[in-house]
């Protein structure tokens, strides 16, 4: 039996890890508990109109649980929106509609529609389950002079996704993802992302992400700041009567 | 005339080089035709009938900002299912949705609209929920259930997906950007068709039937012109009964086609403009150059045989009437010319094409009727006593006698014309303009009969767009735009009418505990944008694409309606741009109405226009060459009666018949000017030739015997192509119908007008040299 163990653990170190053990790296990376952040999102149409928003965000759970509130446009100040992700279940979310002094619980069945207009589906929000998915190592690439780790990854036939698979270039060192290509059900090359991140304590925190829709020539760019992590948020923060008043950071 | 060009140095020179040197002429004409001939390869047929749209025509502008914003507004429409059986069933919305995701994958497709691709907004148990109308592709019973019940309560959404006995589904399929609408046509049609095998399919839409029609009439046409050809051969051989003068007409018609068509191709090839490309518009040039050639022919030929008759030598019979017809053919081709470079001027684009195109073919018809026929017909051996040289043919018997009607009774003869002139004066006022290019089609023909089926069964397949430019967050002008869809929807034809308006008043509705009374827009503009902004955190934001831009500063409202006529189509245009005159008359919001329809109405006034200002200019120049080749003014008033009888009586005929006028219908003035000025030409310089050698009592039947029979010859063969009656298409069978009465109107304004007036007024017109 001990030879056997020895085998493989040799066999693993001449060959590198598979692509679920690199899948598994990326997952169980070490996250902050909680996390505070402003987000500017800028979407560009493909006649090259563009439309910002600002929000502030709160979440927690490695962004299972969280809480946005629109800051601008003026149009949308105080509109406000709650996510919690349920294993297993449909994600709760709910919006706060100022004018209306109601707060509405939204659907998320349609995980392929886009989050506010964005090239951001649902999906892409949502963290993926690790055994959701199938992993395939394809050969090492070097992207921006970093050593990454090229992963195809497909959902399982059960997994409720828009798309036939992704490439992600995962950096060797980090084991954070920097690239990322999404298929369509088609088989079409439907987005691709890239992810820009800042270190804060022994944290890799992401700090921007932009992706272009290759479909409608639509594009966004996401950028994360006055982040504040590890801040102690209480898990009672995570309650629609929390939406409708906007905190003071 | 004073000295008779026909007698000068370049006649005598030509006429000697196509008798003395026949085989260098018809080395030449051959190797000409060859060359030009290898141009066919370039030419290149347009079937997308928005390329000839001009550019700077305001509607065609507000259009394509339409198109620009939320893609094509001209769709296509398809229906399917099974008459009298429930198309809420699982096999036929799992084919929908087959159907759905193959027609996504076609690449000519830019949205998709039918039951599989419609969402729904729901309140279940507490949650707003913007869902797909078709969760899945396989549906359960109570998935089926659940769905019929949603578009009970949304009957205006209904109206857009199912008809109205719920046994056919309707998916609405909108073309990618830079599509032609043929090419659109073609793909959805290949696709759908195996997908849909085991149902009844009705099309419908603009964009099909635009995309249908250019290859299906040069189809048709094609066909058709065959069959013209067999008949304008029949009665040429019935009349000249001889095989080898046919043919070699048929020689000069081909030779001088395949040398316009070939000229085309070049012209393309070697300018890159789009004026070149072969449109619809094209598809009557054929037809027109075939007579004019023709009839070029015919005048030789039966020149040719009369004096054969009379000299018994083929080569002094060829320069006798050469002597004869140089001058005239050489005057009816530059007069049709400068009558074709007038469409030059056309804003039109293909027009101009047309224009340069019909010119050079006329050219070559002249070169090949003036200089290759007589070459061909020295070099042939001709039988002095063959039949058809001896003895008379059927018209030459009638042409007798006419002649002498018009001698002996030239007043009554006169008044006759002038009585049918006013005739067609009456009728001119009662032309009518029907643009609507699903008017082509007879009821019995399948497009036909599957729009009408639209307009009975479903929501009709004629779509109108208003174009709206404000502040579509405002409250104000959105009640405004649900006030003037209500407005939409009273006109009687409109079935449904859709916007950005629906979705906010559902919305609504469903935002407030799902109660009816919420089904409006709401008063604050922070309420309306909340809603906006739910749609896009709970929808997918570019299901609104199709009805309102990025910055919600432009919305698109449409209408469905069954069929229109381009008559009604002006007075709904015209009655909402009132209704938008009054409403929205202090506002700063800017609303206009557009869609193909509108667009092509705009076109075929500007083709009316430039066709109106083209005879008008062309019956000047012809007046003004002819005057300065016969060197009277009078002679220039004369040459152009019978083409003014002929104009002013075809049209008024139309208008009599209530034929429509439209873009295929409008270039008949073409071949009228193109054959009548022949006519009147050869009339005038037969006349003056006569008066030279006849007496004064016999001068009219004289003419009219000699060159009355080639006109007869030639306006009958060319009836033959009166065989486009046949056609499928209505404008064409008004083409084919038109064309015989053309040939007859300035046959008879030549033989009936044109002779009795000069008979009458022979006294007074200048003395002959």
């Amino acid at each position: 039996m001990k030879y056997i163990i020895k085998i493989i653990l040799l066999t693993s170190v001449l060959f590198g890890q598979s692509g679920y053990e690199i899948a598994e790296m990326v997952f169980n990376r070490p996250a902050p508990s909680d996390m505070i952040n402003k987000i500017k999102m800028t979407l560009t149409n493909s006649k090259g109109k563009t439309r910002e928003s600002i929000m502030q965000s709160k979440s927690m759970d490695n962004n299972k649980k969280q809480i946005i509130w629109f800051l601008e446009p003026k149009d949308d100040r105080g509109v406000s929106f709650l996510k919690i992700e349920r294993d297993g279940l449909n994600d709760d979310m709910r919006m706060w509609l100022p004018a209306f002094k109601r707060t509405r619980r939204i659907s998320a069945k349609r995980k392929g529609d886009a989050f506010m207009g964005s090239d951001l589906s649902f999906e892409d929000l949502s963290n993926r389950e690790l055994s959701d998915y199938q992993y395939r190592r394809l050969d090492d690439e070097e992207w921006k002079n970093i050593d990454c780790y090229v992963l195809e990854i497909f959902p399982k036939k059960e997994t409720r996704s828009n798309y036939e698979k992704h490439f992600s270039w995962i950096s060797k060192s980090d084991f954070i993802i920097l690239k990322e290509h999404s298929f369509n059900k088609k088989g079409e090359l439907a987005k691709q992302k890239e992810f820009f991140y800042h270190r804060i304590g022994t944290f890799n925190i992401l700090n921007q992400v932009n992706i272009k829709n290759l479909i409608n020539k639509h594009g966004t760019k996401v950028v994360f700041s006055d982040i504040e992590i590890n801040s102690g948020l209480d898990k009672n923060l995570f309650h629609e009567r929390n939406l409708k008043r906007i905190p003071n950071h | 005339m004073s000295s008779s060009p026909n007698d000068s140095k370049m006649t005598k020179w030509l006429i000697n080089q196509s008798i003395n040197h026949p085989k260098k002429i018809i080395t030449i004409s051959i190797v000409f035709t060859i060359l030009m001939g290898f141009g066919i390869q370039f030419l290149i047929v347009e079937d997308d009938m928005t390329k000839m749209l001009p550019s700077e025509m305001d509607s065609k502008k507000t259009w394509e900002a339409v198109q620009n914003e939320f893609g094509s507004t001209e769709v296509i429409f398809i229906a399917f299912g099974n008459a009298g059986e429930s198309s809420f069933n699982t096999k036929n919305l799992h084919d929908l949705s087959i159907l759905t995701d193959t027609l996504k994958t076609s690449g000519v497709v830019h949205n998709i609209t039918n039951i599989s691709t419609a969402t729904r907004i729901d309140q279940v148990d507490g949650f707003l929920e913007i869902s797909d109308l078709q969760p899945h592709r396989i549906l359960e019973d109570h998935d089926i259930i659940n769905m019929k019940s949603y578009l009970d309560e949304n009957i205006d959404l209904k109206k857009q997906l199912i008809s109205k006995k719920e046994d056919y589904l309707v998916t609405v399929i909108q073309p990618r950007k830079n599509v032609s609408l043929d090419v659109f046509r073609n793909v959805i049609v290949d696709l759908t068709r195996p997908i849909l095998n085991d149902y009844d399919v009705h099309y419908g839409g603009t964009a099909f039937v635009t995309g249908s029609i250019p290859k299906l009439i040069r189809y048709d046409v094609k066909f058709l012109i065959m069959i013209g050809l067999v008949i304008m051969v029949g009665i040429l051989f019935i009349n000249l009964r001889n095989l080898k003068a046919v043919s070699m007409i048929l020689l000069v018609i081909a030779f001088s086609l395949i040398s316009m068509m070939g000229f085309m191709g070049w012209a393309y090839y070697l300018t890159g403009f789009d004026c070149f490309l072969f449109a619809l518009l094209n598809t009557s040039m054929p037809i027109i150059l075939l007579t004019i050639a023709n009839s070029d022919g015919v005048h030789v030929i039966s020149k040719f045989i009369r004096e054969m008759r009379k000299i018994q030598n083929v080569k002094d019979s060829i320069r006798s009437s050469m002597d004869v017809l140089l001058l005239p053919i050489f005057l009816t081709s530059i007069t049709t010319i400068a009558a074709f470079l007038t469409l030059l001027s056309s804003p039109l684009e293909p027009l101009v094409g047309y224009g340069l195109c019909m010119s050079f073919g006329i050219g070559c018809a002249w070169f090949f009727s003036s200089l290759m026929l007589p070459s061909l017909i020295s070099i042939v051996h001709w039988d002095i006593n063959d039949k058809s040289i001896n003895m008379e043919g059927p018209f030459e018997k009638i042409l007798k006698h006419m002649s002498k009607l018009v001698t002996n009774y030239p007043r009554h003869i006169f008044i006759s014309g002038i009585f049918l002139l006013s005739l067609g004066v009456s009728g001119i006022l009662n032309v009518n303009v029907d643009v609507n290019v699903a008017s082509f089609f007879k009821r019995g023909t399948e497009i036909r009969d599957s729009m009408d089926f639209m307009d009975e069964q479903m929501s009709g397949t004629m779509d109108l767009r208003l174009r709206v430019m404000g502040d579509l967050k405002d409250p104000i002008l959105l009640k405004k735009i649900d006030s003037l869809q209500t407005y939409l929807n009273e006109n009687k034809k409109v079935n449904v009418s859709y916007s950005i308006i629906n979705v906010i008043k559902q919305m609504h509705k469903t935002v407030m505990d799902n109660s009816s009374k919420y089904k409006i827009i709401p008063n604050e503009r922070e309420k309306i944008n909340n809603l906006f902004t739910m749609y896009s955190m709970s929808g997918n934001p570019e299901d609104l694409s199709s009805m309102i831009d990025y910055d919600f500063n432009t919305g698109l409202i449409t209408s469905i309606s069954s069929l229109m006529s381009t008559e009604e189509v002006y007075l709904f245009v015209e009655a909402v741009n009132k209704y938008i005159d009054f409403n929205f008359k202090n506002s700063a919001d800017k609303l206009s109405v557009t869609g193909m329809i509108v667009v092509i109405r705009d076109m075929v006034e500007l083709l009316l226009k430039s066709s109106l200002f083209s005879i008008f200019i062309s019956v000047i120049i012809i007046g003004l060459i002819t005057a300065l080749f016969f060197k009277r003014f009078i002679w220039g008033v004369f040459s152009i009666v019978p083409l003014l009888f002929a104009i002013i009586l075809n049209f008024g005929l139309m208008g009599h018949f209530n034929i429509t006028l439209n873009h295929v219908t409008a270039i008949l003035s073409s071949i009228i000017i193109g054959v009548g000025v022949d006519f009147a030409i050869h009339y005038i310089s037969q006349f003056q030739r006569c008066s030279n050698i006849t007496k004064n009592n016999h001068l009219s039947s004289e003419v009219i015997k000699d060159v009355g029979y080639p006109i007869i010859l030639d306006a009958s063969s060319n009836m033959g192509f009166g065989a486009l009656v046949f056609s499928a298409f209505i404008p064409v069978q008004y083409i084919g119908g038109l064309m015989i009465f053309a040939m007859l109107s300035t046959s008879l304004g030549t033989l009936i007008l044109l002779s009795s007036s000069l008979e009458l007024f022979r006294k007074h017109l200048p003395a002959q040299e």
